[in-house]
């Protein structure tokens, strides 16, 4: 993968460079541009991230990371810049900056936002840093394999190319066990219920691996009496990996599938599932994307079952999730996303012993797969690294379950599992609430 | 990137353990792979049914099967394959077919 680069960064012309600059000039919004010059080096940033606390080293520190980008704008954007670059540290967009830029922003930072809301002037750094990857990307310098996932979006529908007829297959078998389940031979998994209040989406790895999360989310809104829905086309799946790429275009005809599907279902509210980029994507960037407000609230299902347990739809015996748990916080669904107590007042509810990590909430540690970076094979040394210290929280937690509210979060915490041998067992709110329902109809097939 | 000792060569896998070159897999270097990448020191006629269904869906679609259709055509339960693959149906199964890393968020 680095030869690849190397390929690529041989490959640049003058008119790519010169093509990379625009877009990122183009892209720094006004007050952002006062952002760039605004550092003081009071190095606060470095312990509040993941990488540098993993592996303490100059080109880990967030504001390091800034400086390149900085340096850049100072060269081609400013007077002094231009003039005196020695003295103010300004630097010409060639390779070895292009190579730097590529480094920073895709190979140590998961854009979690992490050194941010620990900046002393508040410095926007995942906004920043997304502009250095806008304009990377118009220069054709995005990781492939992030790409390929944005593709596969654009032209299937959905981020792993699953066929309708594979997905409607799976949600069919999944109602058969579903209604194994429960007793229920009225259990449902609607699909295109035309006219249905939610409409539900999921993450497409949950479809083609591991369905049991859409499994224990369709439990719950059967006990709930919900009226919902997926679509059996375009518009199940609540992922955009362009949020990563940063190609705002592509992001927009991505959320655009879930806008279509709600027009096209007639349904009232859009629930995402158990994702942090994809609620971000959904609720906060998907209007800036398609430059209008949504005629319809778009909920995180956290949100959907915290309202379930308290209006009393639903009822949850905690005794049947014994074992102690600890709930790791997605910084899409929670520092950027704004969503932190729904899940914790679900999980206090549908368990035992909630046993919370140390900083929680805002203050969250990234597990080191966000930022596309769990797409990015080539980084997975840094990812694994930098996730140690999600995995020290853990351990120190002495919980036998993390609940993660995000299936990349779930899929990195399955690494950090296998790395740091925690010995734990990752699942989703859904599946824990799931597992304490307690209705009429369960109290008889269950002992 | 990350490399495999096999019969005297040396197999290029990418970072995350998968073939760099899926056309090179056989059931030999299946077996090298579940040693080296799954921590499994031998593989039973399960795994070698998953592995084979969805080694030939690879070969004919391009693409890893459906969990659901690695079940109804094995005839193997959901948790079952979860645990004959630690890993998971992706980054174990898959990686042991010889397929390259699916896309998504696994």
């Amino acid at each position: 993968m680095a030869v690849d680069l190397e390929l690529k960064l041989a490959a640049l012309t003058e008119a790519t460079l010169a093509k990379g600059l625009a877009v990122f000039r183009q892209h720094l919004q006004g007050a952002e541009v006062s952002y760039l010059n605004a550092c003081v080096r009071c190095g606060l940033c470095a312990d509040s991230c993941h990488y540098h606390r993993a592996e303490p080293e100059l080109e880990n520190v967030p504001a390091r990371k800034l400086d390149h980008i900085a340096a850049v704008f100072r060269a081609h954007c400013t007077p002094a810049g231009r003039m005196l670059p020695g003295l103010v540290g300004a630097k010409r967009w060639d390779r070895d900056m292009v190579r730097a830029w590529v480094d920073a922003v895709f190979g140590r930072c998961s854009l979690c936002g992490r050194c941010s809301i620990n900046c002393t002037i508040g410095i926007p750094m995942p906004s920043l840093f997304r502009a250095a990857r806008r304009a990377l990307g118009a220069m054709g310098l995005v990781p492939d394999d992030l790409q390929a996932t944005v593709e596969n979006s654009l032209q299937h529908g959905n981020n792993m190319a699953i066929e309708r007829e594979e997905w409607v297959e799976t949600l069919e078998w999944i109602e058969e066990e579903l209604q194994a389940e429960t007793g229920d031979p009225g259990a449902r998994i609607p699909i295109d219920q035309q006219g249905a209040r939610c409409l539900f989406t999921v993450n497409p790895r949950e479809a083609k691996f591991f369905p049991l999360s859409l499994q224990a989310s369709a439990k719950v809104f059967w006990a709930a009496g919900e009226d919902w829905t997926l679509a059996s086309d375009a518009g199940w799946d609540l992922t955009n990996y362009a949020l990563f790429t940063c190609e705002d275009d592509q992001a927009a005809a991505i959320v655009k599938n879930l806008t279509d599907a709600m027009t096209r279902l007639g349904c009232q509210v859009l629930v995402i599932g158990e994702c942090g980029h994809g609620y971000q994507s959904a609720r906060w960037m998907g209007p800036e994307w398609l430059k209008q407000a949504f005629p319809f609230p778009v909920v995180s299902i956290l949100e959907l079952m915290d309202e379930y347990l308290e209006e009393g739809r639903i009822h949850v015996d905690p005794t049947r999730n014994p074992h102690p748990v600890t709930l790791h916080d997605p910084c899409n669904l929670v520092r950027h996303g704004g969503i932190s107590e729904p899940q914790r007042r679900v999980l206090r509810r549908s368990v035992s012993n909630l046993v919370e990590m140390a900083p929680k909430g805002l203050e969250n540690y990234c597990c080191g797969g966000g930022g596309g970076q769990l797409a990015m094979g080539q980084y997975r040394h840094r990812r694994l690294k930098a996730g140690g210290i999600k995995a020290n929280q853990i351990r120190a937690t002495g919980a036998r379950i993390v609940a993660a509210p995000c299936h990349n979060c779930i899929d990195q915490l399955g690494e950090l599992n296998k790395e740091y041998q925690l010995k734990v067992q990752i699942k989703t709110v859904a599946e824990l609430v799931a597992a304490a329902l307690v209705t009429p109809l369960l109290a008889e097939v269950q002992p | 990137m990350g490399a495999l000792a096999f019969n005297g060569q040396t197999v290029a896998l990418n970072e995350e353990g998968f073939l760099e070159d899926p056309t090179l897999w056989n059931e030999a270097l299946a077996e090298a792979l579940a040693k080296s990448e799954e921590g499994l020191e031998a593989l039973s006629e399960d795994h070698w049914t998953v592995i084979r269904f969805i080694r030939a869906t690879y070969e004919e679609k391009g693409a890893a099967p459906m969990v659901r259709a690695i079940c109804k055509t094995t005839g193997l339960r959901l948790q079952h394959i979860y645990d004959l693959f630690p890993s998971g149906p992706a980054k174990g199964a898959c990686k042991l077919a010889g397929l390259p890393k699916p896309d998504g968020c696994v």
